[in-house]
Formats: C-alpha cells, sequence, structure tokens
C-alpha cells in the first residue's frame, strides 16, 4: 500500500502540496514513485520561472518511463530543489521528505481545488 | 473490461510482486525487483524470464522446407537439423511482417517461433503466401498450424547459467545424459527431450534475447510451471519484460515496432546477415531500396532518449529514436536512431531534442554493450 499523509494535500497528477501561507511546497507522492520505478533522472525547473495552473515544474525518469511533474497551481517559483539532479533515488527512497519545487502562489484560492488525503486515496484506488 | 491471455506462470509473478501489464493481448510482468536490478543480474549473474507468450507456428509437409526457403529471408534447407536459425518474415514489397527464429522438430517439421503482438497477422501471412507458392508451384504437401497454446517458455540467461546448470538442471528433474547435451549445446543450436508424461517434447536451445549465455527452454503447458518455480527455488531471479527490453537494445538486438516493420525492412534495419545475399525469395524486393539506416547514441550528460526523439545535426532533424532507454549496464542513456541511408554521422555533433532542449550524444557501436 502506498503510504499517504494528513499535513498534505494532493494533486491528481500524483503530486503532493504542502501549503505554508502564500507558498506551496511540491513534491511526488509514494504511489507515483512506486508507479515509475527506480528514478535515474530528475529535473526541476530554475527559480524565477512563472508556473501556469498544470504547468510543468520538472521532470523524472526511470529506465522504462518518462514523466512530467505538475503544479495544479500558478505563481512564481522561489526555491529549486538542484540536489535531485545528482540523487534522483531519494525520491524513492524518502518521496514525503524529498521537494521539487517551492512556489509563491498568485493566486492562493486555488489551493480549494486540491485533493485532500481521502479524495487522492479513492483516486489512486481506481487506477 | 478487456480479456487478457495468461501464461501458466501468471499467479507466480502476481505472488512474487510483480507490476502487471498488458502485453500483446497478455497479462504479463514487468517488473519484480526492478528494471535496473533485474538488468544487473542477468549481466552479472543469470536471470529467468517467463516467455510463454511467445507464438509457436508448426509448418511441416514434404515440400515444408521449399516453402520456408520461399517465405523467409535466408533458407531453412541449408540448417543443420540441430540449428536454430533467426530469419525474416518479409511481405511482397519487402518490408517486415514479423522476425522469428526456425527450429526443426523433425523430418519435414519445421517450428517457427514468432513475436506474441505479431501471431494471428503472421499465420494469417503465412496462409496467404502459401497460396502463393502453390499458384507458383502447383499443389505442395505443406500444412501450417498455430500451435502456440501447446508450448511454454521459460529464458534462463547470464554468464552464470553454465556453469550453474549441472546443479540446477538436476535439481528441476533432468536426467544426467540430457543435462550432458544441454551442457554441450553450441550457440544457436537445439535438442529436443522427450516428456516423461508423453506430453510434447520439450525444446532446449542455446539461444537468447540478451546478449548473454543462456538457454530458451520450450515446454508443455502443464510443467512450465513447475519448473519456472524449481529456478525460484534454486536463487535465481526473475526478471520481467522492462529487464528484457533493456537487455535487448544493450545487446544491439531489433524489436518488432520500432526497428522493423510492415514498412521497415531487414536491410534497413542493418540485419544483412539475416539476409540471403541472392536468390528470389517472396520479400527479395527489399535489395531493391533501402530507405533507411541505422546509427547507434550515447548520451553525453544525463539525458534519457526515448522513442520518437529527433535527432538534430546543424540545426536539422535528420533522424528519429526507434529504441531509447537508461541502460543500467552503462549508466547513461542509449538510442538506435533511423536516418538517412546516405547520412554520415561521423564528427557531426549529434543531439537529441529532448523537451525543447538539444542535448548532446556520442555516435558509438552496436552492440552498446560489450559481451562475453
Amino acid at each position: 500500500m502506498s503510504e499517504l499523509r494528513d499535513d498534505v494535500k494532493y494533486a491528481k497528477s500524483h503530486e503532493w502540496i504542502k501549503i505554508e501561507g502564500d507558498v506551496a511546497t511540491f513534491g511526488l507522492t509514494d504511489y507515483a514513485q512506486d508507479q515509475m520505478g527506480d528514478l535515474v533522472f530528475a529535473e526541476v525547473v530554475p527559480v524565477g520561472t512563472v508556473v501556469e495552473v498544470d504547468g510543468t515544474i520538472g521532470s523524472v525518469e526511470s529506465v522504462k518511463m518518462a514523466s512530467d511533474v505538475y503544479s495544479p497551481l500558478s505563481g512564481e517559483v522561489i526555491e529549486a530543489n538542484d540536489s535531485l539532479e545528482d540523487a534522483p533515488e531519494q525520491i524513492n527512497e524518502a518521496p514525503y521528505d524529498t521537494w521539487f519545487v517551492k512556489i509563491r502562489l498568485s493566486d492562493p484560492s486555488e489551493v480549494e481545488s486540491l485533493l485532500d488525503k481521502d479524495a487522492y486515496a479513492a483516486l489512486i484506488e481506481e487506477e | 473490461m478487456i480479456y487478457l491471455k495468461k501464461t501458466p506462470l501468471y499467479q507466480h509473478h502476481v505472488d512474487l510482486g510483480a507490476r502487471m501489464v498488458e502485453y500483446a493481448g497478455w497479462n504479463m510482468p514487468v517488473q519484480y525487483a526492478g528494471i535496473g536490478d533485474e538488468t544487473a543480474a542477468v549481466r552479472n549473474e543469470s536471470g529467468i524470464f517467463d516467455v510463454s507468450h511467445m507464438g509457436e507456428v508448426m509448418v511441416k509437409g514434404e515440400d515444408a522446407a521449399a516453402f520456408l526457403d520461399w517465405l523467409l529471408s535466408r533458407p531453412v534447407s541449408s540448417m543443420q537439423p540441430d540449428q536454430v536459425t533467426y530469419a525474416i518474415l518479409a511481405n511482397e514489397a519487402g518490408g517486415t511482417v514479423d522476425d522469428l527464429l526456425v527450429y526443426e522438430t523433425g523430418k519435414n517439421m519445421y517450428l517457427l517461433v514468432v513475436n506474441a503482438a505479431n501471431k494471428d497477422k503472421d499465420v494469417g501471412h503465412i496462409n496467404d503466401s502459401l497460396g502463393r507458392f502453390k499458384a507458383k508451384k502447383g499443389e505442395v504437401d505443406v500444412t501450417v498450424e498455430d500451435v502456440s497454446d501447446q508450448y511454454g517458455q521459460i529464458a534462463w540467461q547470464g554468464p552464470k547459467v553454465r556453469e550453474t546448470a549441472p546443479t540446477v538442471l538436476k535439481a528441476l528433474g533432468f536426467k544426467e545424459d540430457d543435462i550432458e547435451k544441454i551442457l554441450q549445446l553450441k550457440r544457436f543450436r537445439s535438442l529436443q527431450i522427450a516428456d516423461p508424461d508423453g506430453g510434447i517434447e520439450w525444446i532446449v536451445s542455446r539461444t537468447g534475447y540478451t546478449g548473454e549465455d543462456g538457454f530458451e527452454i520450450y515446454l508443455p503447458i502443464a510443467k512450465t510451471a513447475d519448473v519456472w518455480q524449481g529456478l525460484i527455488d534454486q536463487g535465481i531471479a526473475p526478471a520481467g519484460l522492462g529487464a528484457r527490453d533493456v537487455l535487448r537494445l544493450e545487446a544491439g538486438m531489433p524489436l518488432y515496432g520500432h526497428e522493423l516493420g510492415e514498412d521497415i525492412s531487414a536491410l534497413d534495419a542493418g540485419l544483412n546477415r539475416f539476409v540471403a545475399k541472392e536468390g528470389e525469395f517472396q520479400g527479395s524486393k527489399m535489395r531493391d531500396t533501402v530507405s533507411r539506416k541505422l546509427i547507434h547514441i550515447a548520451a553525453e550528460g544525463k539525458a534519457i532518449p526515448r522513442e520518437g526523439y529527433r535527432l538534430i545535426v546543424d540545426g536539422e532533424a535528420v533522424g528519429t529514436v526507434s529504441s531509447g532507454t537508461f541502460s543500467p549496464t552503462l549508466g547513461k542513456g542509449i538510442a538506435n536512431v533511423f536516418v538517412d541511408p546516405d547520412f554520415d554521422p561521423e564528427g557531426k555533433e549529434l543531439f537529441l531534442e529532448i523537451r525543447n532542449k538539444q542535448l548532446p550524444f556520442t555516435l558509438v557501436d552496436s552492440p552498446f554493450v560489450k559481451l562475453g
């Protein structure tokens, strides 16, 4: 079973999002990293990138699969975790402790569109 | 709900914790421990694959050899009886219907081992071709039968297969003299073993799709699970379709739908050594036009090439990736790329377009991984 946490919100595209004031921190869910398999590549968009709703904030690849990482919230990237590029395996090892980017939100009301733990659990149950 | 076929090992895969996926209408294991670990097991020790989904088509009769000589890209009539022949099943335009192995299982009996995804198409094409052959030769004695439902198949691959085979095969219940004969097999040779319970004859061949030494075992469906479990009990790592694709690509082997297709001939894919130099066969038109050629590249940085990515030289798109992956063995991205037949990649700066960036690649030789 995939691990889910109470202290984060979720996106349908399998990111977790931690909201602190008007800053959102993004990572991949345990379910997503498990579906991808052992990651061998990761990159994040640079600080200063302006992200639209459902815009790309990074990419991950395992041996056989490639996937973009999305933000369901709009804003500007204020921090990017460049350490992922040299050690993508930390995403597999500790998905909820490994963040991709932090975004200063342009419209904090967009947070209401995110899934809570139960709604995300139902989503991955269906998949 | 789509009905997916299950091999006799389906429950074993589930119990081993495999991730199951749809492949060619079958419910197949794509990975167990992880593609990287499975690839390493096969490159360093050994691993087993369930390839029971592969199709088997029996072609037999007095004129079977003459028919196959005309049907396939190289003559089977010059084969030794125990020889396993890789050949191309081509269409009349020279394109590829499938690639396959031919086993001579008896007098005037040939077993074609074909890709699961192509099996029904192949049987149709072979029967249509038989009609054309009869139109040329008059009545002939050839019958074509899909016998896929009778065979399970397990591939056991890796550098440690031969040294561990005596112990492992003994534990599986193989007889001493059969083990002796199996160990004496040269590459691309096969032998048959009578089933103790009167089922179809087992076939063991020193063949594979990983570039490593090893065996492929064709056996009755009813015996497949026991042999698989016996191999698992000997501590041999199971490997899934994900690792199988990585291993074949590292080893420079083509995959139908990528390096071969209805409009991609064996000569386009550089498989010249499996196509007779002269003499007419059904697909011999492939010699008239070579529309592309395959080159091989490896990433200079961390980029991972994928099918469909464009090769850029001097700002122009000059090719398309047919197969690409991260190579766990080499620790970098590798790819096959189709380019124009007169494009010369030597000395050029090569880039793949990946997510709107151009990332540098180096021309390399195939196989990507140097094998023992």
